[in-house]
Formats: C-alpha cells, structure tokens, sequence
C-alpha cells in the first residue's frame, strides 16, 4: 500500500489519521482533565506505602472539585511536595481548621509514622493546594504497562513505531 | 495506485477494498471525466485543524502548566470536541462512503456533463463482496442510482493482483454515463448476468501477466501516480 | 499488514472490551448489594492530656491527649464480592475557639484509632509476619467472603495515634466527639465512604457519634513519657 503513499491527498487523509487517533487521546486526557480540575486526573501506584488497599501498577482515578464537602479526614489524596517531582498517594489522618487554610497531615496506611518527614523541610502540614486530587475510582494492574514503560524508554520508541508503521502501512 | 504487480493479501478485505477503491478515479479520470475533490478537501481541513488545535493545547500545557490555562484548555477541549463531530458527521452524512465524486466529459470543450458519485462499501465483514452506488444526476437535474454489488474474485486473480479490465467493465456496464465513454468496456445488458463469469481465473491470471508484460491489456488505466493522471487528461482536452 | 497481525490486533482489542466491560459489571455490582452496618457502643472510657516532644530530638513540647474507647460495630454487610478491604477509622474531633459546633462541621479532626480488615481474598496482600499471617488465612479457609471479619468488638481500645493541635494546646478542650467511619476500598471501582445520607440500598452509619465529652486537665507525672505521636 505504500504506491498510495504517491496521490497526495490520500497520504494527507492517512497522516491525518494516525495524527487524530494521538491527538484524540491526548484531547480526551485533557477533558478528563478539565472535567475533574486536576493535572493528572489518572494516576499509577508507584510505591506499596498504602497496601493492601493500592499495589504497585494499580490506576487510580482523581478528583479535584469539592462540589459537596471539602477534602475530608479518610480520604485518599495524591499531593505534590515542593522540590519532589514524584506524587505521593496517602490518606488524610489530621485536618485542622477549615477552607484553603486547612492544616493537613498524611501517612501511608503501611507505614508506621505520618508523613511529617516527606514534606519539604520546616513543613509540618499540607494545604488544599498542595493536593492534585482525591482518590475516587480504581482499577487494578492496568497501569503496570507505564511502570514497564518508563522502566525501559526504548519500549516507548519501540510501541510508538510500530504504531506508527501499522496506521501509515494500513488504512482503516 | 493499481498497477497490477503491486500484490495484495486476498484475505484482506480493507485491502480489496483499498485498491478497488483507487482504481475507480483512475479509471473515469482517464475517461477525462473532472473529479472533484470538495469532500476529501473539506474532510482535511476539519481533521487538520482539529490536530493543529490540539498541538497547539499541548504547545501552552507544556510551557506554562495545567493550572494557569485551564480555561483556554477547557475551551480548545470543547472546539475539539465540535471539530471531531463535524469530522465525523462530514464522513457519515456527507461522504456516505463516496470514493469518487466528479463530472462526465461535456459535449462542448471543457463542457461539463452529467455529475456522477460513486459510493462504495464492503457491506458484510468477512465477505468478499464489493457494492458500488453509482449517483448520477443529469444535466436536467434527474437523479439516477444504480446499485452494483459483485464479488471481489472478479477482479483480483489468485496472487493478488488487481486486474483492470474486468473491473471497468463492470463499471462502464452498469453505469450508462461510464458507458457511452468508454463504449469498448460497456458489454450489453443481456449479456451483464454472463459476463460476470466470463472472466475464468486462469484468464485472470493471463490478463494479470500480460498487463505486467506491459501489454495493451489495460490501455484503460494510466499506470499509477497524480501526476500522470492529471497528465493525461489535458493530453486530450 | 497481512491477517496474522490484524487477527492479534483484533483479539486483543476484543479481550479489553471484554476485561473493560466486566470490570464495569463488577463494579456496578456494588450498588446492588445493601449496606446496613450499624454502631451498638462507642464510647470514651478514660482520656488522659499529657505533654511530650513530636520526636526524641524536638526541643519542642505539645500537650497530647490520649483517648482510650470501646467500640461494638457490625460492618459485616459491607462485604461483598468486590470488598478487598475495609478501612475503619475512628476519629475525635472537636470545633476550634469560636469557630461553629462539633460534628460535621467540626474544624479540627484527627484520626485516634484505624484498622484494616480484608476480604479472605485480598489477605495475601495484607502487610503481617508470617504466623499472624497464617492466622489469618486460617480463619477464612475455603471462604471468599468472610462476612464475621466486620463484627468489631473492642474494649477500652488503646488509641494508636495520640493526637495534638497546631497551637500545641489540647488540655480543657470542651465539645469533643468521637465518630466512627469506614472506607470500602473495592477490586475493581468506585472508593466508597460511610455515606452522609442514605443512598439506594446504602444505608448511613447511625450512632456513629459518641456522647461529647472535655479532655482533661494536663496530667502533671506523666510528663515526658510519650515520645511519640504517631
């Protein structure tokens, strides 16, 4: 098929093809985002701190909005630290006081101390906007795929490709 | 795009279909019928913008952040959303399956005559069955549709390889406008019902060879690119 | 592209829709099965205000308050096929000066006590030594749900966490509350929490509320004996 390849609008309509399907995820990745106000609205387990409940590799969807209730004692949050690129998965153990000021404190359900040493130094407590979004869906395993992924980059060049060649050398 | 050394897998009905498809503008393109390419036209610029919209959202996520533009990324979600389901209503309620849309040689010089649009589908997966709906609306504005539904084996022999001549005949049969153009295709309808098995596999093959030998077997179809095409109609406008 | 590829692209695509759409069926299978746990006693029996360092090296001192209880819940309806674990916390919470009552809008929480029970069919996963962990199993042999784990029967609990405020200063603390929650954490799904109202076949946690009750004075000889607060 690649003779097709020769009539230019026919290898304009393919590009655009395999460009739709990249640009489509990415879109949809986006609304999720917007939808639920978060950055990254599906997130992978990368640590076992909060097992049993998360293993490494399991997906877990977020939520960003407080529509009914603000972020609450007992919730699972993902936050950011200053200075960490990593996320961090825990629950919510303290909250003192109410609204964006709200003093927050976290620990993994499998460790045995709250999280006062991951934060950033002289930080004793999160804020509301240290917090990317409650934990509300899971789904487990689904995420193993990133994890071996980001393991081993040259996979990503490899899936990529071969993406890339079936769409260009196939239509439809 | 149908030149017949190009082999493809017969079990593949995408890829029948495919090359099927590409042989239809080039041959009424060398009957100096003028294709029109409004669709495809309009079905890039929908795609093309969509896909320029969202290298463009993730250009500004990737500079400045997801929280300082959530607004210009809810609204390009939504533009994209919109461009999308454009794209696709074009694709089911415009194209309908069209692989040709363009118009008859007219009587005069650069005349046009009657508007033809061939939409083609391969309606049951797994069957290798071809089905041509040939639109065409005449000069006074009467719309005529004929249907033609044949088996994919008519015209490809048993390698693979895409044999012209049996499937312009098929076409210049069925459609009268095909057919007063290229009156040598065009076998009479009584004869229509035999005619699909007057080509055995074996002639198939013989035409297949012949036409790789650079015989006169496919004089009907330039051998391949646009350029050649377009070419070839001003060769005799 | 010849078949053999299409054909394992097609399979493939074929079991996620399949896996995709089981796993929505599994999920929504949740919302079908009622959820009636209740709270028989929960309750202080002796609570205590101590000072102590947030770790062995802090020059710092906070007053913590120590707040042991008994607790008689049943949360047995609460699993199901699709239970891998259930979180129970329990917390104690009380409103800051001048700030509104205790209760929902209570502006200071803090979880005192937690556990997690699994589902006989997450307990390989659960973070135990070797012979608790073979307990156990022991105790679930041949069942995939074990319905009898979400009977709590606990008296004059030691809390796990001792809990202190920012201001460091939690003696004579009035209108505290302890309350009962739980957090259902699916196979497959939505993370679910003891609802505010009753919704469906689920029904809200009633008496999940203890009598209010003041935190102590601070206890003078006990100074300096806790090291730790969590």
């Amino acid at each position: 098929m690649l003779s097709s390849l020769q009539n230019p609008r026919q290898a304009a309509a393919q590009l655009m093809n395999f460009g739709l399907i990249l640009s489509t995820a990415f879109m949809m990745w986006k609304g999720l985002s917007v939808i639920s106000d978060s950055p990254s609205p599906i997130v992978v387990v990368l640590s076992g701190s909060m097992e049993p409940a998360f293993q490494r590799g399991d997906l877990l969807l977020l939520w960003n909005r407080n529509f009914f209730s603000e972020t609450n004692v007992g919730e699972i949050v993902v936050y950011n630290v200053k200075g960490k690129d990593i996320p961090i998965v825990h629950r919510v153990v303290r909250k003192f006081g109410a609204g964006p000021q709200a003093k927050l404190l976290t620990k993994g359900d499998n460790n045995a101390a709250d999280d006062t040493e991951l934060y950033a130094r002289g930080q004793d407590y999160l804020n509301r906007k240290d917090i990317v979004g409650s934990v509300v869906g899971y789904m487990p395993f689904v995420g193993y795929v990133t994890i071996m992924l980001s393991e081993h980059p040259w996979l990503k060049t490899v899936m990529l490709g071969l993406m890339g060649l079936v769409v260009v050398l196939q239509r439809e | 795009m149908a030149s017949s050394q190009e082999k493809i897998s017969v079990y593949n009905l995408a890829d029948l279909k495919n090359t099927t498809d590409d042989a239809i503008p080039n041959y009424l393109n060398s009957l100096h019928f003028t294709q029109s390419h409004r669709l495809t036209d309009v079905r890039l610029a929908l795609g093309y913008s969509a896909l320029a919209l969202a290298a463009a959202c993730f250009a500004w996520d990737h500079h400045l952040g997801f929280a300082a533009t959530t607004h210009l990324t809810a609204c390009a979600v939504a533009l994209y959303t919109v461009l999308n389901g454009a794209l696709t209503a074009w694709m089911l309620f415009a194209e309908r399956g069209a692989v040709y849309e363009g118009s008859a040689p007219g009587p005069g010089a650069g005349g046009q005559g009657e508007r033809v649009r061939i939409a083609t589908a391969t309606p049951r997966r797994n069957v290798p069955v071809y089905e041509m709906v040939v639109e065409v609306v005449g000069r006074d504005g009467a719309r005529t549709t004929a249907r033609v539904s044949r088996g994919f084996a008519e015209w490809f022999d048993g390698a693979g390889r895409f044999v012209a001549a049996p499937f312009q005949e098929v076409l210049a049969s069925a459609v009268p406008v095909i057919g007063r153009a290229d009156p040598k295709r065009a076998v009479v309808k009584v004869e229509g019902e035999d005619a699909a098995a007057a080509y055995t596999p074996e002639m198939l093959d013989m035409l297949a060879r012949a036409s790789a030998a650079g015989s006169a077997a496919e004089t009907a179809t330039p051998s391949g690119n646009g350029g050649a095409k377009r070419g070839g109609r001003r060769r005799k406008a | 592209m010849y078949s053999s590829i299409v054909r394992l692209q097609n399979t493939f695509g074929f079991f996620t829709t399949v896996a995709f759409a089981v796993a929505c069926i599994i999920a929504a299978s949740d919302l079908f099965s009622a959820r009636t746990p209740s709270v028989g006693v929960l309750k202080t029996t002796n609570v205590q205000v101590v000072r102590g360092r947030p770790h062995y090296y802090s020059s710092k001192k906070e007053e913590y308050a120590i707040i042991r209880f008994s607790l008689d819940a049943d949360l047995s309806s609460l699993f199901t096929w699709n239970t891998k674990q259930v979180f129970v916390y329990v917390t104690a919470e009380w409103p800051s000066a001048g700030g509104s009552g205790s209760g929902q809008n209570a502006t200071n929480q803090a979880v005192i006590w937690d556990s997690i029970i699994t589902s006989p069919s997450a307990d390989h996963l659960a973070n135990l030594g070797p012979v608790a962990m073979r307990k156990l199993r022991r105790s679930a042999a041949g069942k995939s749900i074990d319905p009898s784990r979400g009977r709590l029967s606990i008296n004059n609990q030691r809390p796990k966490y001792q809990i202190t405020h920012p201001s460091s200063k939690v003696a004579n603390q009035e209108d505290v509350v302890l309350r009962l929650h739980y957090n259902v954490q699916p196979w497959v799904g939505i993370l679910t929490w003891n609802p505010d109202e009753d919704f469906l076949k689920w029904k809200t946690l009633k008496g999940n509320l203890s009598r209010k009750f003041a935190l102590p004075g601070l206890k003078k000889k006990d100074e300096g004996k806790t090291g730790t607060r969590s």
